[in-house]
Formats: C-alpha cells, structure tokens, sequence
C-alpha cells in the first residue's frame, strides 16, 4: 500500500503526512518532558534536606552542551545538501551528527559511572540532631582473615575471589531459618552456599514431615504416629542445602497449606448454610463480620479444623556445622543491623541466626557535608557550629598515623583527620567571608558547611595548616580545581588522588544511611536519572533512525530524493528537540 | 522554509549563525554560573541565577525551535500542536502543584516549618 502524501503536501493541511505525524509525537513529547521538568521543580521546592546544588561534574555536561547543538547545526546541513542533491556532503553531515551521537552517550556513560561508584554515608550518633553529618568517597576493599574478621586490602585485588567492597555486614551464621509462605531467592541461597565452600555443612536441623491426608482421612491413627509414617516424610534430618530441597519443601508445604484452606472453606460454608437454614439470609451474613455473636460456632468449628487440617511447618531451619562468617549486602537486609545482634532478615525473609560481626564501612572520603546538620540545628534553635564540632567525624579517636601506617612523630596531634580538615576549612571560610562582606555578599550554605575534593586536596597539600590555608585563601593562592581541571573531569578522582583522600572507618552503629549516588540516595538523583536516562534513550532512538537514513537512504535518494529529504527533515526535528530538551537540562541539573 | 537552492544556501548561512549563538549563549550560561564578575544577585547560586540561566535557555530553545525546527514559518496546524503540547505540559504542572497543595495529604504547614527556611541565611562564621 502506498502512503500518500509524504513528497508533496496535502492542500488541506499544508504539510506532507509524516510531518503532521512527528508533530503530533513532538506535542506528547512535550507534555512528557513537561511532567518530568514539572517533577523535577516540585521535589527541588519541598525537599526536606539540603538540594545537591551543582553536584555534578560541569565540563561532562558542557562538551554534550556543544555535542548537541554542533549535532543540531550538522543535522540540518544533512537536509540542506539532500535539498541541493549532494548525496556526499549528505554523508559526511550525517556520519558527524551519529559521531556526535555516540560521543554523547559515552560522555554519559563516563558521569553515569562516576555516579554509580561513589559512595555516601549519613552518620547518625548522638547530640542535639543525631549528627546526620555525610561523607562522601570510594569504598575501600577488604576480605576476611582466619579468624572471620574483615581486614582491608588493596584495590588492585579487587577482583580476586573473597574480595568485597568494605560496606558488607559480617555475621558469624550458626543457622538459617528459611520461609515457606514465599519462594526464597535463589540467589541468596546460591551466594551462601558459595560462602560456605565445602568446608562446612549446612544440614536440615530437624526432618521436615507432612502428615498425608490419605492417611489422616482414614482415621486409624493419631497425629503422632501420623507424622512418624513413611508417606510423613519429605525431607530428613541432616540433609543438605539444596536450592532443589528447598524446592521440595516448598511444594510440600504450599499443597498442605492448599488442602488446609479447602477445609476452612468448607467449615465456613456448612456454618453459612447452618445459620441461613436456622435464621434466615440476613443473619447469615452477620458470620464472617460479627466474630462476638457466632463466636462458640467459630471455636467449634476451629477445634474441628484444627484435627482435620495437615498443618503443615511454614519454616525450616537448617544448622551450620562449623559456623562461618557470611558476608551480607546491607541492601540485601530488611533492616540494619548492629554489631551483637543474634539475628538478620534476609529480604526473602529468611533468617540468618548468629552474631553480627564488627563490619565497618572503610572508605576514603572526598567530600563532608554537614548541611543537615546545620539545617536540623536551627531548626533546634542552636548554633550549627558547636553542633558540627560536637559530630562523630569530628570528634572520633584519631588513629595517629595515616594508613600506610607511618607514624606522624612523638609531638602527636589528638585532632583526627577530618577535624584537622574542618578547621582548614573554618579558616578558609574566615578569608572567604572577609574577601565577600567587601563586596556585601556572604557566603552560601555550600561554603559554610560543606568541604569538597578539592579542597580536601588543598588543605592537604598545605599539611593541614590552618593558618596557612587563611593566608593562601586571603591571599586567594590557594590551589583548587577548576571547571577545565580533567583530573576532576567526572567529580573526585581516586585513581589519581586516591592516596591523599583521607581514610575512614566508620563503625557500623554509626552508619545512619548509605548509597552510591543512585536513586535510592536522594530524590535529586531519582529525578535526575529519571530524566537523562529517558534523554539518553532519546538520543539512541534519534541516532537509529538517522543511522537508517545514512546507510541505508541511498535507493530512496535515487528513486525520489524530495522523499529522503522529507525524511530526513522529520527525523531532524526529533533530533532537534532532543538537543531542546538538552538545553533545559544542561543549566537545570548541572548549574544550578 | 528555503525550498530552492538559493535559499538553501542561504538558510545555511543562517544555520551557521545560529548554531555559534547557541555555543556562545552556552558559554555565558556557565560564566554566569561561575565567574564571580558575571554573578548576578547574591554570592553563589540563587534565584537571580536561576532566572538568568532559564531565560538564556528559553532563548537558545527558541533560536533552536524558530530556525532549526523552523517554526519561523510554519503551517498553523504545527502551532496548533505545539501550543497543545505546551498546554499538557503545564497542566502536568499544575496537577502535581495541586496534588501537593492537597492539606489533608501534606498539612497546612508550608514546606519550611520544621525544615531548613532557605529564606533565612544560615549562622554566618562571624555571628557565632
């Protein structure tokens, strides 16, 4: 079938078809845009903490800026030379337009990366406002000793066999309660098992027996040695793991718990009928909502229920012989977890008894940021400042070294690291705030209370002086990273400076919250991976499309080139609205 | 829109232009945003900033929809879509803005009570 309309254009609407068309797309285009953008406004004016103000890195977004507007300005060119039929400089725009394309999504890659590899953690202690101090940086690596015990190792092992990112929870498992009621995940049961190599055991504590309801139907002998039959018998004591044994069980239980549901049923409807037949249709609705009217009935009925049913163990348990140290995602916990708790819940509600291990998160930090802090201390009324002094990550036990171990000399400093780092930054805010009442500004909230990699990198380099720090600041000589400085091209880099980041080891009692830079840290990054992604998938549909018209346009460039052209002009304004939306985007995410 | 070659070549000459104001524009928007001479309003990030680097947006955009898309010389029917989806869009806009308004969902109390009032500036380094 022919489409018509699609060289010329139909004299009602003025337009060929698929430009009525994409106009169409391009008008839902932007009601979708426009609800995202309009989501964005509303989470940034109610946010309930502190908004990452230009928290990404600004030159990533910069060169995509002139990626897609140079892409933009090629695209139409593309259009231009199929208007002025040269098929070759065609080519050439094109095939820059798709180089732009990809240059793009590789830059986003790189930031998204960067995203998905840094680490945050809200500190929670005690004082005034629960301390809510944040650090940001890299995890550590580490992996367990003899004993069980984490011990940190080099990144460069990373990828060895017993290595894990050093935010995992440690718990020593001496037994593991699976439940029946769901299917567990077979992934957590696959990493326990690999966890507990051949060395140890993992054995069903007590054998898993289902009274048959053949047997029990015929009524020849009690529940005891009901259970105790042959046919009771589904799995028995001392039989190992299996992913396939827990299957079984499963099965098992679900056909028990199925046949005890059908009895219920049938209790519930004799008892309907009894009361309808004695009381009529009215009354015997009352059964199911007014337990207190029907109640001996109910109990008469559950005594029956409870010897006709099979009732069958909704949980199994299995012991672990010797008990070993699991290492645990704390994502993969239903709730956190305290060194000297006996027990954690899996998210398939399974249970892992023993004792929490100490399981410290060890990280080099590259950003602090007492915002809430300050942010919960005037709403408390108080001085921020004595609050951010009285915080945990000012005020922990100094390890009196750094940690390639070295000793810093018998005249020792008792101010840890980051309380060094704090009074830099107190004395570059002094100078700061002098330079600005000069000109009758004062300093943003960023200023005051957060410190970023690259002033942790400064007051570094000046040993943690800070008389130096406000002489260098006043004197505004004072190295820090610029907007074109590549080494911070995605945000702190740890392969280059990872050794001058300071180290933290922050005992698991005070990890508040913790996350990469993903949705689940805050609604900033919800929204903003919400909306780049959908612009990223943007430009990946409008680089397929254009693709098409490069590689494969030519017979339709030689049949009729207007059509190409046409095509090309309509695949040019989605291409072009997907840098509009960019334009937007740009200043909105990284800017402000 | 240029149909014949000359205006082809014309409207290329045009396309170029625009596309070295859109890099130039690009450019202001992020001196705005950090170059202390060119910050406008109070030290650092606020609604001056904001205002200024939108209202370079929505002139990009425009410059983008006008020439690129060219809207400088369309159908009514385009206009007519356009404005359609300008219509959704900030529909979407007041829905979420009403559903947040919801008192019974979110309370009375506006957003800064009993959270940091960006309103007011934080203790400064010397007032404490």
């Amino acid at each position: 079938m022919e489409i018509p309309f699609i060289v010329n254009a139909r004299k009602d609407t003025g337009l060929f078809n698929s430009k009525v068309g994409i106009w169409l797309f391009l008008a839902s285009e932007v009601t979708l845009f426009g609800g995202l953008f309009s989501g964005y406004l509303f989470l940034r004016l109610y946010a309930d903490y502190p908004w990452p103000e230009r928290a990404l890195p600004v030159l990533p977004g910069l060169i995509n800026t002139f990626v897609l507007i140079g892409s933009s300005v090629t695209v139409v060119f593309a259009w231009a030379a199929l208007k002025m039929r040269e098929w070759r400089k065609f080519q050439i725009y094109m095939a820059i337009t798709l180089v732009c394309a990809g240059l793009f999504m590789v830059l986003k890659g790189i930031e998204y990366n960067a995203k998905f590899g840094h680490q945050a953690v809200r500190l929670q202690g005690g004082g005034p406002v629960q301390d809510n101090a944040i650090v940001e940086g890299h995890l550590h690596y580490a992996e367990l000793n003899d004993e069980g015990l984490m011990v940190e190792v080099d990144e460069d092992r990373k990828k060895e066999d017993g290595v894990f990112k050093a935010n995992r929870v440690l718990m020593e498992a001496s037994e593991l309660t699976f439940v029946l009621t769901r299917p567990t995940h077979e992934a957590y049961v696959k990493e326990i098992l690999k966890q507990a190599g051949s060395s140890k055991i993992i054995t069903l504590a007590d054998s898993y027996r289902v009274i048959s309801k053949d047997e029990l139907n015929a009524g020849k002998m009690n529940r005891d040695q009901l259970s105790n039959t042959e046919k009771a018998s589904i799995a028995d004591k001392g039989e190992e793991l299996t992913i396939e044994l827990l299957d079984k069980l499963e099965d098992a239980y679900l056909d028990a718990r199925s046949y005890d549901r059908k009895i219920r049923t049938q209790f519930l409807a004799a008892s309907w009928d009894w009361i309808r037949n004695e009381k009529g249709e009215e009354e015997a609705s009352t059964y199911i909502v007014e337990k207190e009217i029907w109640k001996d009935r109910r109990a008469e009925d559950a005594e029956k229920i409870k010897i006709l049913s099979l009732r069958a163990p909704s949980e199994v348990t299995f012991k672990v012989d010797p008990p070993f140290t699991l290492v645990l995602e704390p994502g993969d916990l239903v709730k956190k977890v305290n060194v000297g708790d006996l027990s954690a819940k899996l998210r398939d509600d399974t249970l892992v008894s023993g004792k929490v291990l100490p399981s410290p998160v060890i990280m080099g930090v590259d950003a602090l940021d007492f915002r809430t802090t300050a942010q919960r201390a005037e709403v408390e009324g108080l001085d921020p400042f004595p609050v951010i002094e009285g915080t945990w990550l000012l005020t922990h036990e100094a390890h009196h070294g750094n940690h390639d171990g070295h000793s810093e000399g018998s005249n020792v400093d008792h101010r840890n690291e980051f309380k060094k780092i704090w009074d830099c930054h107190m004395a570059w805010l002094r100078a700061e705030t002098e330079r600005l009442e000069k000109k009758d500004r004062v300093p943003t909230l960023n200023d005051k209370f957060r410190v970023n990699w690259d002033q942790i990198l400064a007051y570094g380099g000046l040993g943690y002086d800070a008389e130096k720090v406000y002489e260098e600041s006043k004197a505004r000589t004072l190295k820090r990273s610029g907007l074109f400085d590549l080494d911070g091209f995605a945000g702190a880099n740890h392969k280059i400076h990872g050794k001058k980041f300071p180290h933290l080891e922050i005992p698991r009692a005070n990890v508040g919250f913790e996350s990469t830079f993903t949705p689940k840290w805050n609604t900033y990054y919800a929204i903003y991976f919400t909306i780049t992604g959908l612009h990223g998938l943007h430009v990946i549909g409008g680089a397929l499309v254009l693709g098409y018209y490069l590689f494969f346009g030519r017979k339709m460039y030689d049949s009729n080139p207007e059509w190409l052209a046409n095509r090309v002009e309509v695949g040019g304004l989605f291409w072009h609205f997907v840098d509009l939306v960019w334009i937007f985007l740009f200043p909105i995410l990284y800017l402000m | 829109m240029a149909d014949s070659i000359k205006e082809v070549k014309k409207a290329k000459k045009l396309y170029l232009f625009i596309g070295t104001l859109l890099f130039v524009f690009t450019v202001v928007t992020v001196m705005v945003a950090s170059v202390e001479w060119l910050d406008f309003g109070g030290h650092g990030f606020d609604a001056m900033d904001a205002t200024i680097g939108l209202c370079i947006a929505a002139f990009k955009a425009t410059l983008v929809m006008l020439i690129f898309m060219h809207l400088n010389h369309e159908r009514p029917m385009v206009y007519f879509f356009y404005a359609l989806g300008l219509v959704m869009a900030f529909f979407c806009m007041w829905l979420i803005g009403w559903s947040i308004s919801d008192p019974i969902e979110f309370g009375n109390e506006s957003y800064s009570d009993g959270f940091y009032d960006p309103s007011k500036p934080a203790t400064d380094v010397h007032g404490r």
